[in-house]
């Protein structure tokens, strides 16, 4: 394998949470406020529009769990207890940019911790309907998109123009597709692109906008697309080719994603809220209810807190069938029970309607299992 | 093939050949270990027949490269597969290849028992449910307990030594005793308190004895309900834990299903990795 050029020449190699903490710092210094949110149903485009910029509180350490487990209970998801620790530690360096939080009701943990920070910071909870078809969801979510709108121009004092919203659904729409675009490289056989490369990538995006931002993802599809002509691979020949999917990932919990690569797998695709789940699918650009546009593509993403979740089969199929990874990997974290129980049907759907091999992994941010995991996913990728 | 047998297994202390065949010309020595958590199993089949040249067992200590060493130094083979919880190291100070036990076991189970398709095994850290394929051998699925011990050997270990017991009395007396009582724990530490609060309550150690197999149970079965298909009439049951003749009795009659137990269940994961040693040997050739 040839070396490969790096997509972001800049001091922050294997740090995408230092680049996008900087891209933040960057963005305050010129006034833009910061709002940070914790899960892909936060709608970006809102803070965007008001020239805001947001930042991703959800965090993946193992190291403030022992402060957050003074107050919380230990059998609670790690990636609350990790961002809440962060908050009391006040080491979280994304927290203490911030000048408002958006939170979501995506998770009863969650949306009791908000309860436990709303004193730290003015705070907005955006209720999200998890029956995504009943009737009325749609226009209740719409509902909460005002609500967080108008939570934002108050606390700021300004207006949110519709021509602002529609010029940042504009700008999200194109900065999505090209993130889309760069994944889609994940289709390559041998890969052009490692899972490292996704996770910057999506880490960049998540809090940054405009042009320069167009033009450096741009400038990595270019990279890419030359890799892929080049025969630049990222990957061994026959690697074996592994999708991952299920809860956010990041930090400690790369840990499963490194065993796959000590075993010399390929990592091809990362269908979660910190891969491509964010940036897939558009808003309706110029519909003349932008808040609404907004809401209705928000509500389609397929989190597992929905009942039913039928997206989630949607975009598996899609992924399975372009990246045609040999085997599927369900990463649960611990106590994420919407995400562990989906996983039973998660699992049939990809072994009987996919015939892809299934691994589910669930696990925390600690190193405890890493003997176990090794042996779990070894076996499962033998078996591909 | 019936699985090897009429072979003594012995200490690395004893490192004594305990068994040659008579085999005429050369063959090829297809060597493979498994390093447990609690002990190490080493066999030397020959590519042949896959008759059984050598076998031993011990215990893992905490010098595991030095054990590994000494097998280097007193054993000779073509090829060498290491599975095991240490096949890294043991790659590392013998050379070869590594595998996950669990394609171990399922290559072995296969390899003596094709009619099987479903297999448990009970090691001492570890516990593995497997499904495999009976017509190809391929396996189909595996689930594995928690990442602690519970539900494990490790945990009779436990409980035998909180009860004062050897792990044959412990096995001895839950045979003797009646399923009355519960412990509803398999974490070693809490049903560590449940045995001492049934002690004070004066229940018999033999009814402890036997909820503490129950306990374990309880785990092995619904492992086993994750891999099972409904149809099946026989499982395999592989590891040190396939040694205990009570819980062997007790899961059969849990699961309604026929228990085979093989001579050597302890050895199923050198077994497969040596056989999987073979399919080296064979694209060398």
């Amino acid at each position: 394998m040839n070396p490969l050029s790096t997509l972001f020449n800049d001091e922050y190699q294997d740090a995408p949470l230092k680049r996008a903490l900087a891209q933040v710092i960057k963005m305050r210094d010129t006034g833009a406020k910061v709002v940070g949110a914790y899960c892909s149903y936060a709608p970006v485009e809102v803070i965007w529009a008001m020239g805001g910029v947001p930042a991703i509180l959800c965090a993946f350490s193992n190291t403030p769990i022992a402060k957050a487990e003074e107050t919380l209970p230990t059998n609670l998801c790690p990636l609350i207890k990790s961002s809440f620790g962060f908050i009391e530690l006040k080491t979280c360096p994304f927290f203490e940019l911030t000048d408002a939080v958006v939170g979501e009701t995506t998770c009863d943990g969650k949306k009791k911790m908000f309860e436990l920070i709303e004193k730290h910071r003015p705070l907005y909870v955006m209720d999200l309907p998890q029956c995504p078809a009943n009737e009325g969801a749609g226009a209740y979510w719409t509902q909460s998109v005002h609500g967080f709108k108008k939570f934002l121009e108050e606390k700021f004092a300004t207006t949110i123009s519709d021509a602002a919203l529609e010029e940042s659904i504009r700008d999200c729409n194109r900065k999505n597709r090209l993130v889309e675009e760069i994944y889609a490289f994940g289709a390559c056989s041998p890969s052009v692109i490692t899972w490292q490369e996704m996770y910057d990538v999506s880490t960049f995006a998540m809090v940054s906008n405009g042009e320069e931002t167009i033009a450096k993802l741009q400038e990595i599809v270019a990279m890419l697309a030359e890799r892929k002509a080049k025969g630049v691979y990222s990957s061994k020949e026959n690697a074996k080719r592994v999708l991952i999917t299920g809860c956010p990932i990041g930090g400690d919990v790369l840990k499963v994603l490194k065993l796959v690569d000590e075993e010399g797998a390929v990592i091809v695709g990362m269908d979660s809220c910190t891969g491509l789940k964010p940036y897939a699918g558009e808003i309706e650009e110029g519909s003349g209810d932008p808040v609404k546009a907004i809401a209705t593509r928000y509500l389609q993403i397929p989190c597992a807190c929905m009942t039913p979740n039928t997206g989630r089969y949607e975009v598996l199929k899609k992924q399975v069938e372009s990246l045609k990874p040999d085997l599927v990997i369900d990463l649960v974290l611990q106590a994420c029970h919407t995400y562990n129980v989906e996983a039973v049907k998660v699992e049939s759907y990809v072994r009987d309607e996919l015939a892809t091999n299934y691994l589910k992994v669930v696990t925390d941010f600690s190193q405890q299992d890493l003997g176990q995991l090794k042996t779990r996913i070894a076996a499962a990728l033998e078996m591909c | 093939m019936p699985a090897p047998s009429g072979i003594v297994a012995v200490t690395l202390d004893q490192l004594i050949i305990v068994a040659h065949f008579d085999v005429s010309g050369v063959f090829i020595k297809l060597a493979g270990i498994d390093i447990g958590s609690r002990s190490i199993e080493f066999v030397l089949l020959d590519s042949e027949g896959y008759e059984v040249v050598e076998r031993f067992q011990t215990e893992t200590s905490i010098d595991l490269s030095s054990q590994l060493s000494l097998i280097k130094e007193r054993y000779s083979w073509d090829h060498l597969i290491s599975t095991g919880y240490g096949r890294q190291l043991s790659q590392k100070v013998l050379g070869g290849e590594v595998i996950t036990e669990i394609k171990a076991y399922a290559t072995s189970a296969h390899h003596f028992h094709p009619e099987i398709e479903t297999v448990i095994d009970l090691g001492g850290q570890d516990t593995k449910a497997l499904l495999i394929n009976q017509k190809n051998g391929q396996l189909l699925k595996f689930e594995m307990n928690d990442k602690c011990s519970a539900g494990t050997g490790k945990f009779f270990e436990m409980m035998a030594g909180s009860l004062g017991l050897s792990l044959n009395e412990l096995v001895a007396a839950a045979l003797q005793g009646n399923n009355s009582i519960e412990i509803n724990s398999t974490c070693t530490v809490f049903a560590e308190s449940e045995v001492i609060s049934l002690l004070t309550a004066g229940i018999s150690l033999e009814d402890i004895a036997r909820a503490i197999h129950e306990a374990l149970l309880k785990k092995l079965v619904a492992l086993l309900s994750k891999v099972t298909r409904p149809d099946a009439t026989a499982i395999l049951f592989v590891g040190g834990g396939a040694k205990n003749n009570a819980l062997v009795q007790f899961l059969s009659a849990a699961i309604s299903k026929q228990v085979l137990v093989p001579e050597y269940p302890d050895f199923y994961g050198a077994y497969g990795a040596a056989l999987t040693a073979n399919i080296l040997h064979q694209e060398n050739l």
